[in-house]
Order: structure tokens, then sequence, then C-alpha cells
């Protein structure tokens, strides 16, 4: 399509290599190792989130682990009294070397992983995860329920707002308060919500089965992921960045007691 | 004395599994009420529940889990998903097998949720505390979890009452 620009390397980057960076990714936010080793990964995932969606794409997951972030400044360093004291009320240590280094620590490990999970599922298609997943093994029945699942999320969010609207416009404004507010306001909407839901079950069965579900000749798959030269290229780009997330475990690199 | 239903064929539970796991997404995602206490607390654990008591534990299970571990992976909280993919698939299990025992039992149904209940507190209690962020902020969460799945409990029982009542060969598809 003229005009259109390529995707970065990272959305080309092959999505069943992001997968498995995945696992590495945690594992290495979980190694027994200082903050400061964490620090450079941590920053490195906001350079790539900058450079593959843009730097504003940085704000939503940010905003929403911000109270997280938050509870942990606050009510971890009480929880780990050992250590130097840097801060102290009436003889009360309040912040120590330990609750300091703990305090980071999980700070770095819960942006880390929110930040990795967050650039992988941006970076990885529908289209994408499905096959990816088949690849590892997961069973046909599995990937077509997730794939579902996703797909009918939009309607079924669709039903829910033209169903409050549609009761709020019915509602008495006089009985919307108090304590039983929230049964009187939303049972009627929850249970609109859940009857169309659940009379597209047998529309559904029905579509599954008129489209061959159960039989059992092979199913067509409809998109090729990478093979070849270019999946080996970015499985050796997956296992050097795993080696290097693990490189604390395999040097024996501990934090101080 | 044995209920002699056909077996619920497998894209019926395809089916229902797939946009019960769908509801529970959205009512996680989309459905935020602001509470007096602190912050906001969702219907998710009204799906569960409902899915649960209306279509049976593994139904339960399996959307409650599933749809949970999504809208957290979509709403930037994917450090929860395997978390509660297993505490919100062990709250339908549970729930399902209890209800299963008189499935018309308004008291079975309101241990069922007590039993819930506690699988939730517990659950986000131990694991956040191991694994996210520490026992601090974990038990700090303990009584907005505990708010948010006593009104699942509570509307989750309301809304399979209507939804049967309703429609009642939904009845057909518990399994």
């Amino acid at each position: 399509m003229s005009g259109a620009s390529r995707p970065g390397f990272v959305h080309r980057f092959d999505p069943r290599a992001k997968l498995i960076l995945l696992l590495p990714l945690v594992a290495g936010y979980f190694l027994p190792v200082t903050p400061v080793l964490l620090l450079p990964c941590t920053a490195a995932l906001v350079l790539l989130i900058a450079v593959a969606l843009g730097p504003s794409a940085l704000l939503p997951p940010l905003r929403a682990i911000a109270p997280v972030l938050v509870l942990i400044c606050l009510l971890t360093p009480p929880f780990y009294a050992g250590g130097r004291v840097f801060v102290s009320i009436l003889h009360v240590p309040v912040l120590t070397a330990v609750g300091l280094r703990t305090t980071l620590t999980l700070l770095l490990r819960f942006l880390g992983l929110t930040l990795g999970f967050f650039l992988a599922m941006r970076t990885i298609t529908l289209d994408q995860l499905v096959p990816s997943l088949r690849w590892f093994g997961l069973p046909y029945t599995v990937c077509l329920v997730i794939v579902i699942a996703l797909r009918t999320i939009p309607a079924v969010s669709t039903t829910w707002r033209n169903a409050l609207d549609a009761h709020r416009l019915r509602a008495d404004p006089s009985r919307q308060r108090g304590r039983r507010r929230i049964v009187e306001r939303y049972l009627p909407v929850l249970t609109s919500v859940f009857i169309e839901a659940v009379k597209g079950i047998p529309v559904l069965a029905m579509t599954l089965e008129s489209r061959g579900f159960g039989r059992a000749n092979r199913r067509t798959e409809f998109l090729a992921l990478k093979t070849g030269g270019a999946l080996a290229r970015d499985m050796l780009v997956c296992a050097i960045l795993t080696l290097l997330l693990i490189l604390p475990l395999l040097l024996r690199v501990s934090a101080p007691a | 004395m044995g209920d002699e239903r056909p077996a619920v064929p497998t894209a019926v539970r395809i089916a229902s599994v797939s946009i019960l796991a769908a509801v529970t997404a959205v009512l996680t995602i989309v459905v935020r009420i602001p509470t007096p206490a602190k912050g906001y607390i969702n219907f998710g654990d009204v799906a569960i529940v409902f899915t649960a008591i209306t279509l049976g534990p593994v139904s339960g299970m399996l959307a409650g889990g599933l749809g949970t571990a999504v809208s957290d992976v979509l709403s930037g909280f994917a450090n929860f998903a395997p978390i509660s993919l297993v505490v919100h698939g062990l709250q339908g299990l549970l729930v399902g097998l209890i209800v299963r025992i008189r499935p018309s039992s308004l008291w079975l149904q309101i241990l069922a949720g007590i039993a819930g209940t506690i699988v939730i507190a517990g659950g986000y209690l131990a694991a956040e505390a191991l694994f996210i962020s520490g026992i601090g902020p974990a038990l700090a969460e303990v009584p907005l979890n505990l708010i948010q799945a006593v009104v699942g409990v509570i509307l989750g029982i309301l809304v399979s009452a209507a939804v049967v009542r309703a429609y009642p060969p939904v009845r057909q598809w518990r399994w």
C-alpha cells in the first residue's frame, strides 16, 4: 500500500520469540539481585516502548499501575526494618537500607513486568497470537475459545452501554440514591446483558457446527508465521536476550545480605 | 433421582465458555463503580458467580479464569493475569461444585458465595504478598477485594435467578 510506513523492528520481531522472551523476563526480575541490576532492563523496556509505539504509549500503563506503585512505596518500608536506618520517627525506624532496597526491587519488578507484557501484547496481533499459541502446542479448541472471547468483547461492551442507557431512561431518579443504589440501578442492566449473552450461546454453537467444528478433517490455517532464516535470526536474538536477562544467575551475582 | 439430561454438546460448551469469558472481561474492565471507601469495584465477580451457578462448575472455572486473565492483560495489569487465572478459576469451580449439590437452594448459593469470597481474599493476599507487591500493599487490598467479592455474590445470585426465570433453556447447558 503506497504511503504506508513499514512496521518497526519490534512489530516485525517473531511473535513466538516475543512470547518466549516473557519467561526469562519474569525469571530475571525475580532473581535475588540488587535493584541496580534491574534498572538497565527497565530502562531498556521504556526505550523500546517509546521507539516502537511512541512516547505517549507509556502513559496508559503507567497511569494504570500508579496507585499500586504508590502503595508499594508507602507500605513496604515499615515491613523491612533491617540494616542502616535512614529515617526514624520517635525512635521507630521508618526507612532502612533493607526497606529501601526491597521497595526499589518491588517497584522495578512491577514496572518492568508490566511494561514487558504491555510491549508484547501491543506488538502481537490477534492473527499472530493464535498461530503462535498453536505452534507452542496449545490445542485448537483452547485457541478457538480465546479468539472467540476476544472478538466478542466489543459486542458485549456495546450491549452493556445500550442496556445502561435504556434502563437509565426508564429509572426513577428518586430511587437512585441510598444504600440499595447499586442493586436497584445495576441489577436490571446486568440481567439484560446476561440474557443477551446466553441467548447467543445456541446461535454461536450452531455457527461452529455449520463450519464443521468437531469433524476429523484438519483445520486450515490462513496465516503463516515466519520460517527459515528470518525465524532463525529472531530466535537467535531471543536466545541472546535470554542470556542477558539471566546473566546474574549465571555469574552468581546476588544482592548483599 | 438421577438427572438424566443429555450431555452438553462440545460446540455449546465452547460457545458458553467463550461468551461468558467475554462478559466477565467486559464487566471487569469497562464497568467501574466508585465506592466511598476506596477506589473502584468492578462486576467481574458477578459474572463468575452467575456462570458457576447457572452453567456449572467447569464453565465457572474456565470462563472466570480466562475472562479475568484477559481483562488483566488488556488493562495493563499483565502481572496479575496468572494470579487471576488461578484464583478466579478456583472461585468459579468451588462455587459451582457447592451449588451443584442442590442448584435451587438459596442457602447453598450463599454458602458457595462465602466460600468463593474466602478464596478470592486469601488467594490474592498470598499471591500478591509473594510475587507482586509485598505484604504491605497486599494487606491494603484485602478490604477492597472483600467488598467486590461480596457485591459479586449478591448480584450474581440475583441475576442468576432472574435470567433462569426469563430464559429457562439456559438450565440445559449446565456442565
